[in-house]
C-alpha cells in the first residue's frame, strides 16, 4: 500500500527537503512500522528517533487527526492515507 | 461626547469602522499594555501593527543589537542601524509611526530573575524569541500570573501560533512536552515572521478588545511552501509540569 509523507520543518530537511514523500509499506502496517521505515532510508538523527513516544515534541496525524487520539504508534495504516510529522518550532 | 481625541479619531478611522471594533475597542486598546518579548522577526512585525492600532503602552524587551544577518526579515531595522541596540531604533521608529502611544525600552535578556518584573502591569505577552528555553521561562511565569501568551514561531518559510489562555486552555508545555534541540541559525524567509507576527498582533488585539475567537487549544501550523494553513487541536495535559492541576 502507499503512504503519502508530509514533513515539516526540521523533518523536512531530514527527507531531504521533500515536503511530501511517497512510501510503499505492506498491508497492515502501522504507524510504528512507517516510522521504523522512515528511520532506515533516512538515518534520522537522535532527536528524530523519539518520534511517536509520549513525550515527543513531533506531532504525528493520519489524515490530520492526531495518533495520540487514535491508537498511538499502533495505529494502522491504509492504502492512500496521508501521514503529517509536525516538529516543534522555534525560529523568530 | 468621546473620550478619543480628533486625531485618534482620525489616526484609527478605518479600524472604527469595523463594526464589531469601535470607539469602545479603541478605548480598551488605548488602556493596555503590551510586553513584546523580542524585537526580532516576529516582534518587529507584531510591534508595528500594534503601535499603530493604538495600543497604549508597548514594552519592548531585547538584548541584541542589530546585524547585517538580521535584515532580510527583522524590518523595523534599516542598513544604517547596524550595531545599534535593537530596542533603541525600534522604540524610536515606533514612535515615529504612532507618537500618542507609549514605548518602554528594555535592553535585556529575559531570564528567570527578571521575567516576572517584566510581566508587571502587561494585558498580555506576545512572542519574538528565537528558542525555545527563553520561551519556556515566559509560558511558565505567564500560567503562575495569569498572564495570556501568544507563541509564534517559524522555520523556513513555515509558520506556527497559538494563543494561550492560562486555566483556559493548553500551555506551550501542553504542547511542546520535551525539551527541543536548539537551533543557533534557524533559516528562515523574512515573509514568514512578517505573517506569523501580523497574526500574533492580531490575536492580541482580539485578546484586548474581546473581539472573535482566540486560537486558544488549536496550533495553526502554516506551510508557506503549499501555502496552507491548518489547525490542530490542542489539548491541555492534566499531568502538565507547568499548568497541570495539583
Amino acid at each position: 500500500m502507499k503512504i503519502t509523507i508530509k514533513a515539516f520543518a526540521t523533518l523536512r530537511d531530514a527527507f531531504g527537503g521533500r515536503g511530501f514523500l511517497t512510501i510503499e509499506l505492506p498491508e497492515g502496517s502501522s504507524i510504528e512500522d512507517l516510522i521504523r521505515e522512515l528511520q532506515n532510508l533516512f538515518k534520522l538523527e537522535a532527536e528524530l528517533v523519539d518520534l511517536g513516544k509520549s513525550a515527543s515534541n513531533i506531532k504525528i496525524l493520519v489524515n490530520g487527526r492526531e495518533i495520540r487520539y487514535l491508537e498511538g504508534v499502533k495505529t494502522k495504516l491504509k492504502d492512500g492515507d496521508v501521514v503529517a510529522f509536525i516538529p516543534p518550532v522555534g525560529g523568530g | 461626547m468621546s473620550k478619543l481625541s480628533p486625531e485618534e479619531l482620525e489616526r484609527y478611522d478605518r479600524q472604527l469602522r469595523i463594526p464589531s471594533f469601535g470607539e469602545e475597542a479603541q478605548l480598551k486598546l488605548k488602556s493596555s499594555t503590551v510586553l513584546i518579548a523580542g524585537v526580532g522577526g516576529l516582534g518587529s512585525i507584531a510591534a508595528i501593527y500594534l503601535a499603530a492600532a493604538g495600543v497604549g503602552k508597548l514594552r519592548i524587551v531585547d538584548e541584541s543589537i542589530v546585524e547585517l544577518s538580521n535584515l532580510n526579515r527583522q524590518i523595523l531595522y534599516s542598513t544604517e542601524d547596524i550595531g545599534q541596540p535593537k530596542v533603541l531604533i525600534a522604540s524610536k521608529k515606533l514612535m515615529e509611526l504612532n507618537p500618542l502611544i507609549e514605548i518602554e525600552a528594555i535592553q535585556e535578556r529575559i531570564t528567570e530573575e527578571n521575567v516576572e518584573e517584566l510581566l508587571r502591569g502587561v494585558n498580555l505577552v506576545v512572542d519574538g524569541q528565537d528558542n525555545f528555553k527563553t520561551r519556556f521561562i515566559i509560558n511558565k511565569a505567564c500560567v503562575r500570573y495569569s498572564k495570556p501568551f501568544i507563541y509564534g514561531a517559524v522555520y523556513g518559510i513555515e509558520g506556527r501560533l497559538m494563543t494561550i489562555i492560562p486555566g483556559k486552555g493548553p500551555c506551550l508545555k501542553c504542547l511542546i512536552p520535551g525539551e527541543p534541540k536548539e537551533i543557533e541559525k534557524i533559516p528562515v524567509i523574512g515573509s514568514a515572521p512578517g505573517l506569523v507576527g501580523a497574526l500574533e498582533a492580531l490575536e492580541a488585539i482580539k485578546l484586548l478588545t474581546g473581539i472573535g475567537e482566540p486560537a486558544v487549544g488549536r496550533l495553526l501550523v502554516i506551510d508557506g511552501e503549499a501555502l496552507s494553513f491548518n489547525s490542530i487541536e490542542v489539548k491541555r495535559d492534566p499531568k502538565c509540569p507547568v499548568c497541570g492541576r495539583k
